[in-house]
């Protein structure tokens, strides 16, 4: 690939849109070619400023409230059919209980399904935060096996503290730390290794309500999700799913066995 | 009501305000419940923040149509992109605010893409689907808002330069 070829997909390299084909030869030409290197470099950088600095505006609690208390069912009309009986109240009653029950399952129907097409979009958003910072050999903004270094360097950056501990000693070896962002927020993600892989987990405050998302893998990586110390942690690797799911699971309890 | 937050950040970001926002997407809201039946197993947050989107741009028409006819897409479109013009303009005025203001200066329809792109992380695909124009003008929208902010981005760090003294 030659600078007029290479140009116009830089954005779209930095963006992670142009396919590992080309991306393969679009950074071998940025490797060797400084004013192109200079412009990925200012784009990733822009990038990453924009997410820095950025303000993400979460809803206000009280327009979240009023929305649920507006979602709940107006108490339906009286049916037509309640004039014919003798006790027209009882049916009235029937029709808001029913009315309530429907429109509250309806609700709770729609949540449930939201949710798991967030598992949906989640799983690829895993997974392409995995295979970016795993391409790019930018895996760990903090390096350190130190728990004591890396639970106060995320702790400094995240509205909340996630318990953080190296496990080499049942086979996971803690690498470092870095920032991402799920989901429009930024969240921690821990970096273990087993073997020759790596393991990327991230981890986020558990959400007030809702089941757990269902996860998938994604282009032949595992996703492995559990719940404890009030957070959500999400494994991803190419490690085989079993050995993934012991190890996420034993993190969210804060004990992780040595695989068998 | 698990998409609330994007949707809600996405109206923030288009309306300006908090109030205006929390109208638009209390609006998006009672849209969506109605139009829940055409949610076929798509990507709910995308369906929502389509919904937004429109819910806002509708919001706009109804109260404050001047800003609309400003971002008339014609009129942004037509101009050459090295021509001096309303971006040329734009990018004098860009120049020495903090990114976040240069974000929020930019026309709607460079704000969103950058919105949707760098907030909510979604394709190009996605984008095109919820701004209802093809994957090729997402690009192109995406890359002039970013030469705007790159330019204001570089004369903040000139600025910067020349505040501690050292020279570039």
């Amino acid at each position: 690939m030659n600078c007029d070829e290479v140009v116009p997909l830089l954005a779209a390299a930095a963006d992670g849109e142009v396919d590992p084909l080309r991306t393969h030869a679009l950074h071998k030409h940025v490797a060797g070619c400084e004013s192109c290197s200079l412009k990925y470099a200012a784009m990733v950088d822009l990038k990453r400023r924009l997410r820095a600095e950025l303000p993400y505006h979460a809803a206000p609690a009280a327009l979240r409230a009023r929305l649920v208390a507006r979602a709940a069912p107006p108490a339906p009309a009286r049916p037509p059919w309640s004039q014919w009986s003798d006790r027209p109240w009882r049916w009235f009653g029937g029709g808001v209980l029913v009315g309530g029950l429907a429109a509250g399952l309806i609700w709770g129907l729609s949540a449930v399904l939201m949710r798991a097409d967030l598992g949906r979009d989640l799983s690829a958003s895993i997974v392409a935060r995995h295979t970016r910072a795993t391409l790019a050999g930018q895996l760990v903004e903090v390096a350190s096996s130190d728990h004591h270094k890396v639970k106060p360097w995320l702790s400094a950056r995240l509205d909340y503290s996630i318990p953080v501990d190296d496990w080499a000693k049942s086979g996971f070896p803690l690498v470092g730390a870095r920032i991402d962002r799920l989901e429009g927020r930024p969240v921690a993600t821990l970096v273990y290794r087993r073997r020759d892989h790596v393991i990327d987990v991230f981890v986020r405050p558990l959400p007030s309500q809702g089941p757990m998302p269902a996860v998938h893998p994604v282009r032949g990586f595992n996703i492995a999700i559990a719940a404890g110390s009030e957070m959500e942690w999400f494994a991803t690797s190419d490690l085989n799913p079993n050995e993934l799911a012991a190890f996420v699971q034993g993190l969210a309890r804060g004990a992780v066995a040595p695989p068998n | 009501m698990v998409h609330l937050n994007a949707g809600y950040n996405l109206a923030r970001w288009l309306a300006h305000d908090g109030q205006d926002a929390e109208d638009v997407v209390q609006e998006a809201c009672v849209r969506a419940m109605k139009y829940m039946g055409s949610l076929h197993g798509e990507d709910g947050r995308a369906w929502f923040l389509a919904i937004v989107r429109r819910a806002f741009y509708d919001w706009l028409a109804h109260n404050r149509p001047a800003l609309l006819v400003r971002d008339d897409e014609s009129a942004i479109d037509a101009v050459p992109d090295d021509a001096d013009g309303p971006e040329q303009a734009l990018l004098r005025k860009t120049e020495r605010m903090a990114l976040a203001d240069a974000v929020a200066a930019l026309p709607p329809m460079f704000r969103e893409v950058i919105v949707l792109r760098e907030l909510e992380e979604l394709s190009y695909k996605e984008i095109a689907r919820i701004i209802d124009v093809p994957i090729g003008t997402v690009m192109s929208r995406l890359s002039r808002a970013r030469r705007l902010l790159q330019n204001c981005a570089l004369a903040l760090g000139r600025a910067d330069a020349s505040e501690t003294g050292s020279t570039p």
